[in-house]
């Protein structure tokens, strides 16, 4: 009875909002011109820019270069290689760890979010002056021990796992804010007795029941660490490696148009990979928002 | 003493609340349309009915908060439709959550005063004043979220009375508590209105809440008034089928009607109430009316019971299948277990009837 | 006989249980395991070589290390101070200007009547939050830079317009500050309940008498959370910087990067150690400040 009289009072309640925003609010206007100036001028201008080039007209000269220009294709697929290794890894020791803490070991929670929020205190430049100091002892120190070809192998330029290390860590609060809002909202303890008692597996109860729930979760963290790792541009080229944030600063001091043109193509290229999240993901939070 | 000197400021100017021809529509639904009604001075209306029926919107177009398509709102007679919220004398208490959670308790009741620039001192000896008089003396400094629903509001009540509004508007505010919070603030409410004599409207579609506190029941359905009316002539005498059901339990009898006597279970009983044109009824019967005999021969079955108490409710169906609720006293309902073959039957009395819905 | 069961009955049941807790305790042990060995080695191994570093000198005749607080006390001297005073200045400036603006544009989509416009405003703004680094300083410098759109049809640079330089930097930082407000804030206005509003008029307060009474004070922890947050971002943004001013402006990431890079005086290799013990510092400071603000505002907002 109380339920189904509950129906018509939601229907109403954003009826009302609807009605309290009748009342004309010019500010709220300007704030939005205003905003949409500021954000949407510039990427107009450095769509002009590559386009309108001075002596030559309108030419998208620069947007052709970019995939036959030196360098692009290989810093791309390194930073998208770094990516999925990246996402790999994080998720591997995040997600068993992040589920044992709801099912298993609650006391180790707070130890696990001091721990993921670490990073947070230390500015990427801040800790790429410490791995720079770390990979000084491999010549230093031990270059006579069987140490000194692991530091060679983490600082291979086809593939520099110490970047993944790197970004492993940084990703890290990232992550786990979007898998700790994943399992809030599904309660995984009485998901997975609900699986067990219905004759499931541990594992069959992990991969069916668990991780299906935390799509949404997975595919968030999965997006943020992409973004960081396509976008990350202290710690590769204080390294000295050059994926593709680090090979489009290289470009520019040379050819200022196809490095704007780059850029924007860049930005573009995040937006469709947020939206597409948005996309595979809508589905869960509109049925979390439902709840609220 | 506190109470008495709120009662006496209360009391000179009990508000008389008029609605004429409220109509507003929310898009594409009509949450008021044209509802006519009077709240007499210092008394309790609820207003009832299920959730949708516009009776909050009535409410808070009385508070300013929404405004009527067409139609007005009159405070002892003054129109007060374009009156800013702000400036309306209508002291509001919400559904819930509505205490300012950075204010402590104290503060909270005292925030009108200090938007009227009343002196520090003054404002907060009258809200320690208003606190006693809800019973919290001893919580002011607590902040909402260090007390519990039921005492988050009474503050919430004594902040609605601070500024000595003439009339009180309640939003079905004891519908987020427990049953046994919302028993014992249902009754204090309801004191603290009859010593302070304030004119006040108590929106709830729980119609146990209406019925025991409400000097009279205003029982609203789409948009528009039903009936309004004190609790047992509204229990008693409903003025329709809809009323009827919203109000206690009914149950739907099909029965004929000839000339204005209703044929049913094979008695011919008077029709209470104008009597509708159609042949084909209900009558409509409370379950304390149905008696309910056990007999071997009877044609009716015991479907269920559940024990209330000192009534037992039985649910019997008729051969036609229509299940029909009856209250027996416990003792005489022991040996109807389910299946027991029983006979219905009806007091002789006047019936209310309604056209068969399906 | 009783005791013996009593004995018997200690015996076995804590044996019986420990060996079921310890069947039970295991996978969770297990699967938190490897995330803190690898933080260990992939962050406190460089962390703690920092903080070594920050304290050691290297004796260039001998190299022999020694420790000592030089490289510290030569990180808040001369342009390495300047630096760390630029930095903290910048992010002050930028955080505070973006806080104040933000704001507003949040309560503008948060109580827009249209879905889609607050949908559009809040996925714009998680890509443009995460918009710092080199693009964006490129959009800039082909929008406001010396020979950019804007300036050159504006003439801005008969203005006295520099793009490349302290002012220059906070109208670009503001890019991704001002959606992250927007991105931090919005749950906060959301957490605002329309209750409020209403008794606080329900009591006589005008529109403005609610902002300044209840609002705003209701705000401030989420308010002052995400200012400090925004600080911190702007604080460690290093590729923005690098890509538009090289080191025109002073700041703390470019020293550090230069000094990594090794253009150091000799002698003072490790002060780019220690000035990043100084940024940690700050932004431990920063963090300390930021959660006890954040769970107040949770507290209020959620309760």
């Amino acid at each position: 009875m109380a339920g189904s009289l509950n129906n018509p009072a939601r229907v109403l309640k954003p009826a009302r909002g609807a009605n309290k925003s009748v009342r004309v609010r010019p500010w709220r206007g300007v704030v939005l011109v205003c905003a949409g100036l500021y954000f949407l001028v510039p990427l107009a201008a450095s769509v002009v820019f590559t386009v309108d080039v001075p002596n030559q007209g309108i030419t998208f000269d620069a947007y052709r270069q970019i995939v036959s220009a030196d360098g692009f294709g290989s810093s791309l697929l390194l930073s998208l290689e770094l990516a999925a290794a990246t996402i790999a890894v994080v998720l591997l020791l995040m997600v068993p760890a992040m589920v044992a803490l709801r099912l298993g070991a609650p006391k180790l929670r707070p130890v696990v979010e001091v721990i993921c929020s670490l990073p947070l205190v230390v500015p990427p430049i801040a800790f790429v002056a410490g791995i720079a100091t770390v990979l000084k002892w491999g010549p230093e120190h031990l270059s006579r021990t069987p140490l000194f070809e692991t530091f060679v192998a983490l600082q291979n330029p086809d593939f520099p796992v110490v970047l993944v290390l790197a970004y492993v860590v940084m990703a890290l609060p990232f992550v786990y804010r979007a898998l700790d809002a994943g399992l809030r909202a599904v309660d995984v303890r009485t998901l997975v007795e609900a699986a067990r008692s219905c004759g499931a597996n541990w594992p069959q109860a992990l991969v069916r029941v668990v991780l299906p729930n935390l799509r949404g979760a997975l595919l968030n963290a999965s997006f943020l660490t992409l973004a960081l790792v396509l976008g990350e541009f202290t710690v590769a080229q204080l390294l000295g490696f050059q994926p593709f944030a680090v090979w489009i600063y290289s470009v520019g001091g040379s050819q200022a148009q196809l490095s704007v043109a780059v850029s924007v193509l860049s930005l573009l290229v995040t937006w469709a990979l947020l939206l597409s999240l948005a996309g595979l993901g809508g589905r869960s939070r509109s049925a979390s928002a439902s709840r609220g | 003493m506190t109470v008495t000197t709120l009662e006496k400021a209360a009391d000179a100017k009990a508000a008389t609340v008029e609605f004429r021809g409220l109509r507003r529509e929310f898009g594409p639904t009509v949450a008021l349309d044209g509802l006519d009604l009077t709240v007499r001075p210092g008394e309790l209306l609820a207003l009832l009915g299920p959730s949708g029926c516009g009776k909050t919107t009535a409410l808070r177009m009385l508070a300013g908060f929404e405004h009527p398509d067409s139609g007005e709102v009159l405070v002892d007679g003054e129109d007060v439709t374009r009156v800013p919220a702000h400036r309306r004398d209508a002291g509001m208490v919400f559904q819930s959550y509505s205490l300012f959670p950075h204010l402590s308790a104290l503060d909270n009741v005292a925030f009108g005063l200090r938007m009227r620039k009343v002196r520090t001192a003054e404002r907060r000896s009258r809200a320690a004043e208003l606190l006693d008089l809800v019973g919290l003396a001893d919580k002011g400094e607590r902040f909402p979220h260090q007390l519990s629903g039921g005492q988050q509001q009474r503050i919430a009540l004594a902040r609605a009375l601070a500024l000595r509004p003439r009339v009180l508007l309640l939003d079905e505010p004891l519908s987020a508590l427990d049953a046994k919070v919302r028993l014992t603030l249902r009754e204090e409410i309801r004191r603290l209105q009859q010593e302070l004599g304030i004119t006040t409207l108590f929106v709830t579609h729980d119609q146990e809440e209406a019925l025991s506190m409400a000097d009279r029941v205003a029982v609203m359905r789409a948009g528009r008034l039903e009936q309004c009316a004190a609790p047992a002539e509204l229990y008693g005498r409903p003025a329709t089928a809809f009323v009827a059901e919203f109000v206690g339990t009914m149950s739907r009898i099909p029965g004929r009607l000839d000339s204005g006597v209703a044929e049913v279970l094979g008695q011919r009983l008077p029709v209470d109430g104008d009597a509708p044109a159609a042949t084909e009824i209900d009558v409509l019967v409370r379950p304390e009316a149905v008696r309910v005999r056990a007999d071997d021969a009877g044609t009716a079955r015991v479907v269920a019971t559940a024990f209330l108490g000192a009534a037992t409710r039985v649910t019997v169906r008729l051969p036609d299948a229509t299940e029909v609720k009856a209250d027996l006293p416990t003792h005489e309902a022991a040996g109807l277990g389910s299946g027991a073959a029983v006979t219905v039957s009806l007091p002789e009395r006047p019936v209310l009837v309604a056209e068969r819905t399906q | 006989m009783t005791t013996v069961l009593t004995e018997a009955g200690a015996d076995v049941t804590p044996a019986a249980a420990a060996s079921q807790r310890r069947r039970r305790r295991a996978p969770g042990w297990l699967a938190v395991l490897p995330l803190l060995v690898f933080v260990a080695i992939a962050f406190g191994v460089p962390a703690l070589a920092m903080l070594n570093g920050a304290f050691t000198v290297k004796d260039q005749t001998t190299g022999a290390t020694s420790y000592t607080t030089a490289n510290l006390t030569d990180s808040l001297q001369g342009a390495y101070f300047t630096a760390l005073i630029g930095s903290v200045k910048l992010s002050a400036v930028s955080a505070g200007i973006a806080t104040v603006l933000g704001l507003p544009l949040a309560q503008a989509v948060v109580t827009s009547r249209f879905r889609a416009l607050r949908e559009a405003v809040l996925t714009a703004s998680g890509v443009l939050a995460n918009f710092g680094g080199v693009p964006l300083a490129f959009a800039f410098v082909a929008t406001l830079g010396n020979a950019g759109v804007l300036t050159e049809h504006l003439g801005l640079k008969d203005k006295g317009w520099n793009l490349y330089s302290f002012w220059g930097l906070v109208i670009v930082y503001l890019y991704f500050l001002i959606p992250l407000m927007v991105l931090t804030i919005t749950p906060a206005l959301d957490g605002l309940r329309s209750q409020w509003r209403e008794a606080a008029q329900n009591n006589g307060a005008t529109g403005i008498q609610y902002w300044r009474y209840i609002a705003l004070p209701v705000l401030t922890p989420s308010l002052l959370g995400g200012l400090v947050l925004l600080f911190g971002s702007a604080f460690a943004a290093y590729a923005t910087a690098a890509a538009m001013v090289g080191s025109a402006v002073p700041l703390v990431t470019l020293q550090i990067a230069d000094a990594i890079s090794g253009n150091v005086l000799v002698g003072q290799e490790n002060v780019a150690l220690a000035l990043s013990l100084d940024m940690v510092l700050i932004a431990g400071l920063v963090m300390a400040v930021y959660l006890p603000l954040q769970r107040r505002s949770a507290r209020w907002l959620e309760a």
